[in-house]
């Protein structure tokens, strides 16, 4: 079974092998291959790149191809400012002092959806067989305040019929920009919409559920997926947001996700969440991340209706470790387990003997990886050691270590190794997570040579 | 109903005409404008505790807060001549922004609202604020806390960043630093260095007067 068909069955209600796993690495994406924010969400190349990199070293279910919202509200006339390590945001609100009812539509044409639809394009190419690809776009509430500011909260008392208006022409832009997803042959088709939890269920029935169903009743129809995604405490919106019918909802740590997803499984719709972006993901190490992983799955208890994924779009500078560590926490659960009960036992060690490693007779290339046989990271690093081999042959030592033996554990500990997977030329790291490009790695063994 | 009692229903119920023009009664008839101005306060902090409750949501506390604005500009040049009758008394210096590349700024400004309520001088430097730039307007303003907001699961890393340009400075021991948004938790304000975290306007104020030990 493929990845993507395990998210499929989580989709479809049924219970799976393992649980389903989404990244949710928007710029991260970028930060993975050294591009910066703005860099990776105005070039195709870059983004396809990174995307491709997520899928590899993460190994996800399901692969966001851009985690954007203001997208749709740059093609509107919003003003974006741009920024080096997070999406960009909207500045200016072309209705802020004009309540009309725009009547411009999303073409494939407009702003930055050719870079969509190439990346949609060649991503699907790449590993659409394996992956299933989450298209998001702005969910209407968000894109309608991006529009009019934060008088779309006022009109909400005071011009309740624009808001009715106003919201049904958001809805009608993200009919649009799911058709486009649907014409690429994208698998998730996901309304993004963080603002939603700052209203009221009277409020959500009243604006908000009749243009969602509408849209998820649409995605249905044509045979794609959907996903519900939210930010903030929307506690008191997942029954309301059941019942505009998603196959699946995503929230983040502000809601307990215990309780949120019995509340889902009354209404057979699955939930996505909720791994914390900043304690653990952001500042973290791999042990809290394997860690958060781990409870998280163990409190939830379940292989139906649930996915594991981070609670929102992952801050850039995520350190690739964490998410790799997470990553094995879900696609390697019980291993992971003997992981972290490796880490945190600290009477394990036994005396190993590290090289001499400044009178070494040849240079010495040695890969502390977590487990190879699970972990994707850790087999790309393994296999760069293994290409050094093959091109310096004789001329250097290669070895592994794996942390899942004593002596092997005992080692990783005693060189001080911070992350798994890590590089180490002679005694010094010289990658951590990323893995190196062939060239790179060649001169930097030349050096030492 | 009496016009104070109707002017606290009117910023309650998020009624900003309704609120001037009780307000505006309660100068005719002479009601005491800081008695005024304390009841509508209080009105806030009610509507903010059930909003902390989630009894009531953010349009219903961003009219509510209209409403006080709109009471509050009709008692300022009453509460102008108080002031300079009490010119001794020294309101603690804040300043409060919304982090870089956020540019989010409805909850800031209710905190911004509420700590002004509460006796504060407040600096609202806005939305969007470089982490150097929130440092040089505490500087400036001569601020003994620094408020810092971020809405965005990418963006709350500047708010580790203002303290840790604060701790590189020699700064950090200057000032409170409390932080506050959507994405950001208690946990991440223990796990940055943080003096204090509050998850609304109503908290804010709560934690501003215990790490200052008002």
């Amino acid at each position: 079974m493929t990845r993507k068909e395990l998210l499929f069955k989580c989709l479809r209600h049924e219970e799976t092998e393992r649980n389903a796993w989404v990244t949710m690495a928007g710029v991260h994406a970028g930060f993975i291959k050294g591009y910066t924010a703005d860099e990776v969400y105005q070039d195709a190349d870059k983004l396809v790149e990174s995307l491709l990199e997520v899928d590899r070293l993460y190994r996800p279910d399901g692969l966001i191809l851009l985690f954007d919202l203001q997208l749709e509200a740059e093609i509107l006339g919003c003003t974006i400012k741009w920024e080096h390590n997070s999406p960009p945001c909207v500045r200016s609100h072309p209705l802020e002092e004009n309540m009309v009812i725009p009547t411009k539509k999303i073409t494939r044409e407009d702003g930055r959806m050719p870079l969509v639809i190439e990346t949609a394009r060649r991503i699907k190419a790449a590993v659409g067989d394996e992956v299933a690809l989450y298209g998001l776009f702005c969910g209407p509430y968000t894109l309608a305040s991006h529009l009019r500011g934060t008088n779309f909260f006022r009109d909400m008392r005071k011009h309740p019929e624009y808001v009715h208006e106003l919201m049904a022409y958001c809805a009608e832009l993200g009919t649009q920009m799911a058709d486009i997803y649907i014409e690429e042959g994208v698998d998730v088709i996901v309304p993004v919409d963080p603002v939603v939890s700052q209203v009221s269920p009277k409020h959500f029935n009243e604006f908000i559920a009749a243009p969602y169903k509408i849209l998820f009743d649409h995605i249905r129809a044509a045979n794609r997926f959907s996903s519900f995604f939210v930010c903030g405490n929307a506690t008191h919106l997942i029954e309301p947001m059941c019942l505009t019918g998603p196959d699946s909802v995503a929230i983040d740590e502000n809601v307990d996700i215990k309780v949120a997803h019995e509340i889902c499984d009354r209404h057979n719709v699955a939930i996505g969440g909720n791994i914390p972006l900043t304690t653990a993901l952001l500042l973290g190490n791999q042990l809290d991340n394997m860690k958060a992983g781990i409870d998280l799955i163990d409190r939830m208890n379940t292989k139906r209706n649930f996915i594991v994924q981070p609670g929102c779009d992952m801050p850039y500078a995520t350190p690739v470790e964490n998410v790799i560590a997470l990553s094995q926490a879900v696609l390697n659960t019980d291993k992971t387990r003997e992981l972290v009960a490796n880490y945190e036992m600290t009477d394990l060690d036994v005396d190993v003997d590290l090289p001499d490693y400044e009178h070494l007779e040849k240079p010495l290339l040695e890969a502390f990886l977590l487990d190879p046989d699970a972990c994707a990271a850790c087999t790309y690093m393994w296999a760069s050691a293994c290409d050094m081999k093959k091109h310096f042959g004789d001329r250097i030592d290669v070895v592994e270590y794996r942390y899942n033996n004593i002596p092997d554990i005992s080692r990783t500990r005693k060189m001080a190794v911070a992350q798994l997977p890590s590089l180490y030329l002679n005694g010094k790291m010289i990658y951590s997570s990323i893995i190196p490009n062939p060239e790179d790695l060649i001169k930097q063994i030349e050096e030492v040579l | 109903m009496s016009a104070i009692d109707e002017l606290r229903k009117a910023v309650i119920a998020g009624e900003d005409d309704a609120a001037q023009e009780w307000a505006q009664k309660c100068v005719a008839e002479g009601v005491n404008p800081m008695e005024a101005v304390n009841v509508m306060g209080d009105a806030l902090r009610e509507l903010g505790i059930q909003f902390q409750n989630m009894e009531v949501f953010l349009p219903e506390v961003l009219l509510a807060t209209d409403a006080f604005k709109a009471g509050l500009k009709v008692f300022e040049p009453e509460l102008a001549k108080a002031v300079q009758g009490d010119a001794k008394k020294e309101k603690v210096k804040v300043v409060i922004a919304t982090v870089k590349g956020d540019v989010h700024a409805v909850g800031k400004d209710m905190v911004a609202t509420m700590w002004t309520v509460a006796g504060f001088d407040v600096k609202n430097l806005g939305a969007d604020v470089d982490s150097e730039a929130i440092i040089k307007a505490a500087e400036d303003f001569g601020a003994k806390i620094i408020g810092l907001s971020a809405l965005m699961s990418t963006t709350i890393p500047h708010q580790k960043e203002v303290i840790d340009f604060l701790e590189a400075k020699g700064l950090r021991d200057k000032y409170k630093v409390l932080i506050g948004g959507g994405s950001t938790t208690p946990q991440w304000a223990e796990q940055i260095g943080a003096d204090g975290w509050s998850k609304d306007a109503v908290e804010a104020v709560e934690v501003a007067n215990r790490v200052l030990g008002l």
